[in-house]
């Protein structure tokens, strides 16, 4: 089978150095103090008060969890947003767009590398988060879900980051674009929720105050704009793994009640609408960095 | 090999391309001679299937270059007037990973990485991190790269620039053995003695035209007639300036000294009959020859005429 040679290019180069070395200790470094400091406070703190609470253990998982998404959030945009405008930069970008390379093969090369690097460091942690099988509580299954869903989130941000460092002409630049579109994705769909709800909150309060007829503040399946939010992906998929899926959709209904087979359903298709939308993103990048593609206006000169 | 037909390219109101025309034979090494923005390099990313133009017509090696674009890739060999090359990857893993690019894996791939490097001179260098050699190895090193898949035709933009007399006459016997293995080669320069010494032809472009093509010789010729005539007399000179003031074909008449120095447009021929004339009307000429000139001073003049032209 043929390798894509960018992949195998990108890799060998970013394998071999220190910084992976390093990037990898320090982040398991930093989810085994995390992790061990939550083991140790389950067990301390519960058996100061005369015994154990075993369903604590189940927080030690999530804090791992949650620890191992936030950083594939944090990491991925600076492994991804750098890969086209690095080879603006070194100037190699035109030798690779006059080679056979196609530029979705560019593209994959680059997402694939990022995503292999992230990878490397999600398995190189699941010792750490074999942590929580220490008491139970936690199946081997749950552990699996956990890297999927590391994997399509790596997968969504590092196309995001990808079509940024296509578009743009500086790594800055790109960096700064895909940052900010995360954050957007995290905060910005949450804020968009509740500041429609606060408005139709004091809509409805003024008919109660006019009419005397309450009726709930209700978004209705703008709720579903945070099927592209990774962090609400993550607590729809933890709070399944824990039984208590129907909290997680009590909290979503009484924002909006969306499509609720949807709601229902929230893990696999935001899931899929997250690899949708990094299939938009790798296309999108790939026709951007194809040169002959027709343009409205020229903007490079001799 | 290469029919470059009618091509216009303009970056919003600049006209980068006014209708060039070029044309290259199979085996020829064509030099590409023109001023800062006069179009070369625009040129070559179009050959390469690096830039639209906005209308033309591109054909390299009987391929459409515009609409088949992925077998053009296969056709040509483009080093940029830049060192695109990857600091932290050894010459022969650089060599390897455009080798993979061409489908060469394995052995294959790393004989014919170890050719090309010893075609240019670079195969004690194998090992070496691409970041510890000099700019002109680094050239070198582009120039074995875009040779891996056996191209038709090599398009190397200013290759010299930027390099010391060795590295630069290296690279000129580097792409004299690369002409007589039956590569076609189109490339740009400044240094226009060089390219008269390696091209087979010349085309000097300007304002994104082609103001003259042609062979080596017929670009010298051209070369010629356009340097200044020299005449020395020891005697009767205000005789001499009349008969060129009269002269049609004589222009620009300068007096040094004893000497007078024109721009006679004539060829050799009518070049004796002004040397006659002067004898008959009794002026004693001492010498009677074209002025040294070189490739740079036709250069100029070409793209003097066309700026006079042009305002």
């Amino acid at each position: 089978m043929k390798i894509n040679p960018v992949y195998k290019k990108e890799l060998k180069i970013s394998v071999r150095t220190v910084k992976m070395a390093f990037i990898i200790f320090f982040y398991n470094l930093l989810l085994a103090i995390i992790g061990l400091f939550a083991f140790y406070l389950s067990f301390e703190e519960s058996a100061m008060y005369g015994g154990i609470d075993y369903s604590n253990m189940l927080s030690i998982y999530t804090t791992i969890a949650v620890l191992e998404i936030c950083l594939v959030l944090f990491i991925v945009p600076g492994f991804t947003s750098s890969s086209i405008t690095g080879e603006r930069e070194r100037q190699t970008l035109e030798i690779l767009l006059t080679t056979k390379l196609k530029p979705i093969e560019i593209v994959l090369g680059k997402l694939g590398s990022s995503i292999s690097s992230l990878l490397l460091l999600v398995f190189s942690s699941l010792p750490i988060l074999a942590i929580s099988f220490a008491v139970g509580g936690i199946r081997f299954i749950d552990l699996l879900q956990l890297m999927l869903l590391a994997i399509v989130i790596a997968v969504f941000i590092g196309s995001i980051g990808i079509f940024f460092s296509t578009i743009a002409r500086k790594t800055t630049s790109a960096t700064v674009f895909t940052y900010g579109t995360v954050i957007a994705l995290i905060l910005g769909t949450a804020a968009i929720v509740f500041a429609a709800y606060l408005l139709i909150s004091f809509k409805m309060g003024k008919q109660y105050a006019s009419v005397g007829v309450y009726n709930p503040p209700d978004v209705g399946n703008l709720i579903l704009i945070l099927l592209v939010n990774p962090i609400v992906t993550m607590i729809a998929m933890i709070t399944d793994q824990f039984g208590n899926y129907s909290e997680f959709s009590k909290i979503l209904s009484e924002y909006g009640k969306g499509n609720s087979t949807i709601i229902e359903n929230w893990f696999a298709v935001s899931v899929i609408l997250q690899l949708v939308l990094s299939a938009v993103f790798i296309l999108g990048a790939a026709k951007f960095l194809n040169p002959l593609r027709k343009r409205r206006r020229g903007n490079s000169k001799e | 090999m290469l029919d470059l037909e009618n091509v216009h390219k303009n970056y919003g109101k600049v006209t980068a391309l006014d209708g060039l025309n070029i044309t290259i034979s199979k085996g020829e090494i064509f030099g590409f001679v023109g001023p800062n923005g006069a179009g070369k390099t625009t040129a070559m990313k179009i050959i390469s299937g690096l830039l639209l133009p906005d209308s033309g017509r591109v054909k390299v090696a009987g391929v459409d270059a515009l609409k088949e674009n992925h077998v053009l890739k296969e056709k040509i060999g483009y080093i940029p007037d830049f060192f695109g090359v990857y600091d932290n990857l050894k010459v022969n893993e650089y060599m390897e990973f455009f080798g993979s690019i061409y489908g060469m894996e394995g052995e294959k791939a790393k004989k014919l990485s170890l050719e090309l490097l010893e075609l240019v001179n670079l195969s004690d260098k194998a090992e070496q991190y691409v970041d510890h050699l000099s700019r002109g190895m680094k050239q070198k090193l582009c120039l074995a790269r875009s040779l891996l898949h056996n191209p038709e035709l090599l398009i190397l933009d200013e290759p010299a620039s930027g390099l010391d007399p060795r590295a630069r006459y290296e690279m000129k016997e580097i792409l004299k053995n690369l002409r007589q293995l039956g590569k076609t080669i189109l490339i740009s320069s400044h240094i226009l003695p060089e390219l008269a010494q390696m091209c087979t032809n010349i085309g000097v472009i300007d304002k994104g035209k082609m103001v003259m093509t042609g062979t080596v010789d017929h670009i010298f010729h051209e070369m010629e007639s356009a340097n200044p005539l020299v005449i020395r007399f020891t005697r009767n000179h205000e005789r001499a300036l009349e008969i060129l003031k009269e002269n049609p074909l004589a222009d620009n008449i300068a007096i040094r000294n004893k000497s007078i120095s024109i721009t006679f447009k004539g060829n050799e021929e009518e070049e004796a009959r002004l040397l006659s004339t002067f004898i008959q009307e009794g002026v004693m000429v001492s010498s009677f020859t074209r002025e040294e000139g070189s490739l740079e001073s036709l250069f100029m003049q070409i793209t003097a005429k066309e700026e006079a032209e042009f305002t």
